[in-house]
């Protein structure tokens, strides 16, 4: 994926408009190339989305499928990458997944069936993070589809480290430091800067997400970062 | 206070969030402040280091076991607003019961419930005209055959036992319709010509009715027992005068039936209207040249005793 590519994160329409990536250092946050190239698959594939969301009211599951393909991988992504646990991010994919067909009757295309799908997702993410929070939790550890503890961080692959394992060594102590600040935000915070740093929303839609106005997004995100630099001053 | 605003600023500029405006300020006050040159790139490498926690694509084996149980979730989950889906789209309702295995078993009992249905049974009192149980008239396509036909010694009362998908069994007079109506159809199509036999010798006593006499006439036209032609003879013969077609039907019997009784009887049946010009050829030609000897001597007799037209 280039660096110059159009990139339609969030669906045509009232609610957002395409981005233009002009340049990846730019753009900052996204600096996965198989992300941008996900993103931009997704961007034709929303094109039926409002046949196939008409289908969908009108009772027809496999319209409403079609429809969970297309965002499917999107949600998982950012509901493993929020968790830090693939079954929760399995319960929150099955919960608003169900919760988007039952109540798919209600959507008056007034925004773009991304965005609400994505409030849905995000609602229930905030969800975790808040009994998260509660429980105290200061290990980054998880429980795997087997049942079985792990640390999230191991799990980071090794890509760009190559074989030096003190470099992979740093960076495995690295993610770790970022997640525990990130932890530290709150939920709300958390998720603007989930959404507008690991998966490249505009603020406009970041707001139209979690049912605010974009300047309050602005606002979240210049906290969470002051936030996330305060705790990991001593990194730089 | 210039470099206060780049600094509010500067984190929307890596984000590309700034409008077009702004973001040219921005750069025309960065290509001359060293301080916000520093900021900027302090705020791109951190940037950079947050990117040290990848976010990762969700493996397929994870996406597959979503998939797998959201289906699993979809089939018990209901849609919402049914009530409005069912008003507006009752298409769509109609699409999820079309293969419901309930409806097919309520279907097959209703049919199965309409077959019980067409049983039925005829009463009717003794003697009389009176039904006792209307009961309504089978269709003849449901009737496979009559077993039996008896009438009780003086009376007027006749039983007819009769097929359907089971045998069945009417009750009643020769007045009433119900009754006459098996008996036609037992005249016209039962393989039993004992049932023939007793089913017109029946009809001959309801000659007045059309329908009747177009069942002897047809009986003894086409059927194959002599006995039963001959009990068609007698009840037709009494019309012979007033029916032309009564008349032709006996003069048919009279040429071409196989059983000389029947002819000798059609002949009998004939004298009165021996007069009419139809009956005399025939009785010309019977007269002339016909191999039966008694038709043929009373076939002369007959001529002879015709008044002699001036």
């Amino acid at each position: 994926m280039p660096a110059g590519a159009w990139v339609v994160p969030f669906a045509v329409g009232e609610c957002s408009h395409p981005v233009r990536r002009d340049s990846r250092k730019e753009a900052g946050g996204i600096q996965d190339p198989q992300l941008w190239g996900a993103m931009t698959g997704q961007a034709s594939e929303r094109i039926d989305d409002t046949l196939l969301v008409r289908e969908a009211q009108r009772g027809n599951r496999a319209a409403f499928e079609e429809l969970v393909r297309h965002y499917d991988q999107a949600v998982l992504r950012l509901a493993v990458h929020l968790t830090g646990s693939e079954p929760e991010a399995q319960d929150v994919y099955q919960e608003a997944f169900l919760k988007a067909y039952k109540s798919i009757g209600n959507f008056r295309f007034e925004c773009s069936f991304y965005t609400w799908i994505y409030r849905i997702v995000t609602n229930l993410c905030l969800d975790h993070l808040r009994k998260r929070q509660v429980r105290k939790e200061d290990a980054p550890v998880a429980t795997d589809a087997a049942g079985e503890q792990y640390d999230v961080l191991d799990q980071v692959p090794d890509g760009r480290s190559g074989a030096n394992p003190e470099r992979d060594l740093m960076r495995r102590e690295l993610a770790k430091r970022i997640t525990r600040a990130l932890e530290k935000l709150t939920p709300r915070e958390r998720m603007v800067f989930e959404l507008k740093h690991y998966h490249g929303l505009k603020l406009r839609t970041v707001g139209e997400v979690l049912n605010t106005t974009e300047e309050t997004a602005k606002n979240t995100l210049f906290r969470a970062t002051q936030k996330l630099r305060g705790a990991l001053a001593d990194m730089r | 206070m210039k470099c206060e605003w780049v600094k509010e600023n500067i984190l929307l500029y890596v984000y590309n969030e700034l409008a077009d405006d702004a973001r040219y300020e921005l750069e025309q006050h960065l290509a001359r402040c060293a301080n916000c040159t520093t900021e900027l790139k302090t705020t791109r490498s951190f940037h950079a280091m947050l990117s040290e926690l990848p976010v990762e694509e969700p493996s397929p084996n994870l996406v597959a076991a979503s998939r797998m149980r959201l289906q699993e979730g979809l089939e018990t989950a209901t849609q919402g607003r049914f009530w409005h889906r069912l008003i507006f789209d009752p298409a769509a309702w109609l699409r999820q019961v079309r293969f419901a295995p309930a409806l097919a078993a309520a279907i097959f009992m209703l049919g199965f419930a309409g077959g019980i249905g067409t049983t039925y049974k005829v009463l009717s009192g003794n003697g009389g005209a009176s039904i006792a149980a209307p009961v309504s008239a089978p269709a003849e396509s449901s009737i496979t055959g009559i077993q039996s036909i008896t009438q009780d010694p003086g009376s007027n009362h006749i039983s007819i036992k009769y097929n359907t998908v089971s045998t069945q069994e009417a009750q009643g007079s020769l007045n009433d319709q119900r009754i006459q109506q098996l008996l036609l159809f037992a005249a016209r199509n039962n393989y039993n010509s004992g049932v023939r036999m007793d089913s017109v010798d029946l009809l001959t006593q309801e000659p007045n009715n059309t329908h009747v006499r177009e069942a002897l006439m047809y009986a003894l036209r086409y059927d194959s027992n002599p006995g039963v032609r001959l009990k068609a003879l007698d009840g037709l013969g009494a019309y012979v005068k007033s029916d032309p077609r009564v008349r032709d039907a006996l003069l048919e019997a009279l040429v071409q039936d196989s059983n000389p009784g029947a002819r000798t009887e059609a002949l009998h049946l004939l004298e009165p209207v021996r007069g009419d010009s139809s009956v005399r050829s025939v009785l010309q030609k019977l007269a002339d040249s016909d191999q039966n000897q008694y038709i043929r001597s009373q076939a002369r007799i007959m001529l002879a005793q015709l008044p002699e037209f001036d």
